[in-house]
């Protein structure tokens, strides 16, 4: 009985996200992005840290054996562009990854919790969402040494606010339902309501966000790297790529433009998913 | 009404101590002890004593906090370690320009969004309003800092019809007041524009939804069988209502127009707050990035209490219905 509502569930929403043309292009771009970058040493037609033949190769145009260009150390620069594809989409997968786990678990505890528990976490949530986000990343990443494990760890760890108002405003809801109050009455520990019954039910909403959440880091990661704080050179990182073609916008609008490109087809796309996701699934959306 | 300004107040304040405390323990996890720029052979151990003594390093955990924090609200920020200039001296300096862009940027994309979003509105599944929801999803997914790029190299590069940096241009000061502020202006344009799009966008899909709704309401109906003509029903009417909850956006919207700053002010050589704080991250002068952190977020804490407040003033129900629900 349980799994043909499940079931159903399921295959219903797919059934309405296959129908969203807009979702399925978002599904289509995020899938291609992440063969790119798993593939990126077969499909490059060079090497992205290797320097050409200075001066010779400096700034060339797009066309002939660089179909993009090459940047002032002679690189090409769709070969950058391939490879730089692994540093937004790792970022953006496991720092969204670290924002859900730890947003999902804050979230439950203040919204089973509840009382005192709550109210504290909840105003330590508002003051955390009252900080602009990119000043709060600078502030850590000022205080702290820099790499790109801590960026990844700081990027999530700065944006788990918003999904801790959602587990807990979901919670609210969840915890009065019948099927809690059972496990409650039958002797079920805290935990094991949170870890069994509460999470499992607030997974979709979760996972939605998060999808919507990704365009979003990834544009944080580029905004750091291109203020040369992000992802440490000479790793091809997309923000920081605009960033080197800044001195030479007129001259070599190649090395900047593609990469900017690259990023707006990477966060539309995960937008796009992410709102056919909501769209299918949501449950709110079609009740 | 009173009471519910009261208690926004009070929250407000509860908040800025919580930001306070959460600074503290930035300052506190951050490794390096800040008495180690005195590890010089040449002061005695005794002067780096009397020191540690003076700022109070000496107290325990519990008082550091509270003289601390006493300072931080006074507005006593310490001592930049890059200019050796008081903290709070630089600020006033940043501040102004930041507002100044902000509060450009603000118009800019209240202006545009309010636009887009009633032409939207009127035109219901038009080709229009299509295009500007594509538009909208474009918009925010364009890194500000290569927009901002873009519009260099085409308006200040190719055309060099704008300024590219800075808020003013050299020797200015010669001129007539009219040449000095089209001067400004044209500085502010394309900072003000860049760091405003992504809100207009926002703004814009807002102003249509709450304009469809408003559009439903009785009292529309009632506007049209009265026989008003179309215009004063959606002016007068419609977009009276349909503006109010503009306010709590605009709220919203300043961690985002402070935190867009940050960018906008690095690329267009902008003296204000995010240009000081990435140059004091590079320098590695904590105590104005942890001033600048405390100042933006109580702009922001500020700003959400103004629209709340304000919110209450245009639409009186909020502050009595909640009275009456709790």
């Amino acid at each position: 009985m349980k799994e043909t509502i499940k079931r159903s569930y399921w295959s219903s929403g797919w059934d309405r996200f296959r129908k969203n043309p807009m979702g399925m292009a978002g599904a289509v771009i995020v899938v291609s992005l992440y063969l790119i970058a798993l593939f990126a040493p077969v499909i490059a037609p060079g090497d992205p840290v290797d320097h050409g033949d200075l001066p010779s190769m400096r700034h060339l145009p797009p066309g002939g054996s660089h179909l993009l260009g090459t940047d002032k150390f002679g690189r090409d620069v769709l070969t950058r562009l391939l490879y730089g594809s692994r540093i937004s989409l790792v970022i953006g997968f496991i720092a969204v990854a670290i924002s859900v786990l730890i947003g999902t678990i804050v979230g439950a505890v203040a919204g089973y919790a509840g009382g005192i528990v709550d109210s504290v976490i909840m105003r330590i949530v508002d003051a955390l969402m009252a900080i602009p986000r990119l000043f709060l990343l600078l502030t850590c990443i000022a205080l702290f040494s820099r790499s790109i494990w801590l960026i990844i760890f700081l990027l999530g760890a700065t944006s788990w606010m918003a999904t801790v108002r959602l587990v807990r405003a979901q919670l609210l809801t969840i915890k009065e339902q019948d099927f809690v109050v059972a496990a409650e009455a039958l002797g079920a520990g805290k935990r094991r309501i949170i870890l069994k019954h509460l999470i499992p039910n607030t997974l979709t909403v979760i996972i939605i966000s998060a999808t919507l959440r990704i365009g979003g880091i990834i544009l944080a990661e580029a905004a750091l790297s291109f203020l040369g704080l992000g992802v440490p050179p000479p790793t091809p990182s997309w923000g920081q790529m605009v960033f080197e073609g800044r001195e030479v916008l007129l001259g070599a609008w190649w090395v900047s433009t593609f990469p900017g490109l690259a990023i707006i087809i990477t966060v539309i796309g995960y937008n796009l998913l992410g709102d056919g996701l909501r769209d299918a699934f949501d449950p709110v959306q079609f009740s | 009404m009173t009471r519910f300004v009261a208690e926004r107040l009070l929250q407000s304040v509860i908040l800025v101590l919580i930001v306070l405390t959460i600074t503290f323990f930035l300052m506190h996890l951050s490794p390096g002890d800040p008495m180690s720029r005195y590890d010089d052979p040449n002061i005695s151990p005794e002067t780096v004593r009397l020191i540690r003594e003076q700022l109070g390093l000496d107290k325990p955990v519990p008082e550091q906090y509270m003289r601390w924090m006493a300072s931080f609200l006074r507005g006593d920020f310490g001592v930049s370690l890059r200019f050796n200039r008081p903290v709070s001296s630089l600020l006033a300096e940043a501040i102004p320009n930041t507002l100044r862009l902000t509060i450009a940027a603000l118009t800019l994309y209240i202006v545009i969004g309010v636009i887009l979003g009633l032409l939207s509105a009127v035109r219901r599944y038009s080709l229009f309003d299509r295009l500007s929801t594509i538009a909208a999803l474009f918009v925010y997914s364009i890194p500000s800092f290569w927009l901002a790029l873009m519009l260099i190299l085409l308006f200040s590069l190719k055309f060099e019809i704008l300024p590219s940096s800075h808020m003013q241009s050299m020797g200015v000061s010669g001129m007539g007041w009219l040449a000095r502020f089209s001067d400004r202006i044209a500085h502010l344009v394309l900072p003000a524009f860049v760091l405003g799009v992504a809100s207009a966008a926002g703004m814009a899909r807002y102003m249509r939804g709450s304009m469809l709704d408003v559009l439903r309401e009785d009292y529309i109906r009632t506007a049209r069988a009265k026989g008003l003509s179309e215009r004063s029903v959606f002016l007068k009417h419609a977009f009276r209502n349909a503006a109010i909850p503009i306010v709590t956006i605009i709220g919203l919207s300043l961690p985002f127009l402070l935190g867009g700053a940050v960018i906008i002010e690095k690329i267009f050589s902008w003296p204000g707050m995010g240009a000081l704080m990435v140059d004091s991250i590079f320098a590695r002068d904590y105590p104005v990035v942890l001033a600048v952190n405390f100042v933006v977020t109580v702009m922001v804490i500020l700003g959400n209490l103004a629209a709340d407040i304000g919110y209450a003033l245009l639409d009186p129900r909020i502050a009595s219905g909640r009275k009456a629900g709790k």
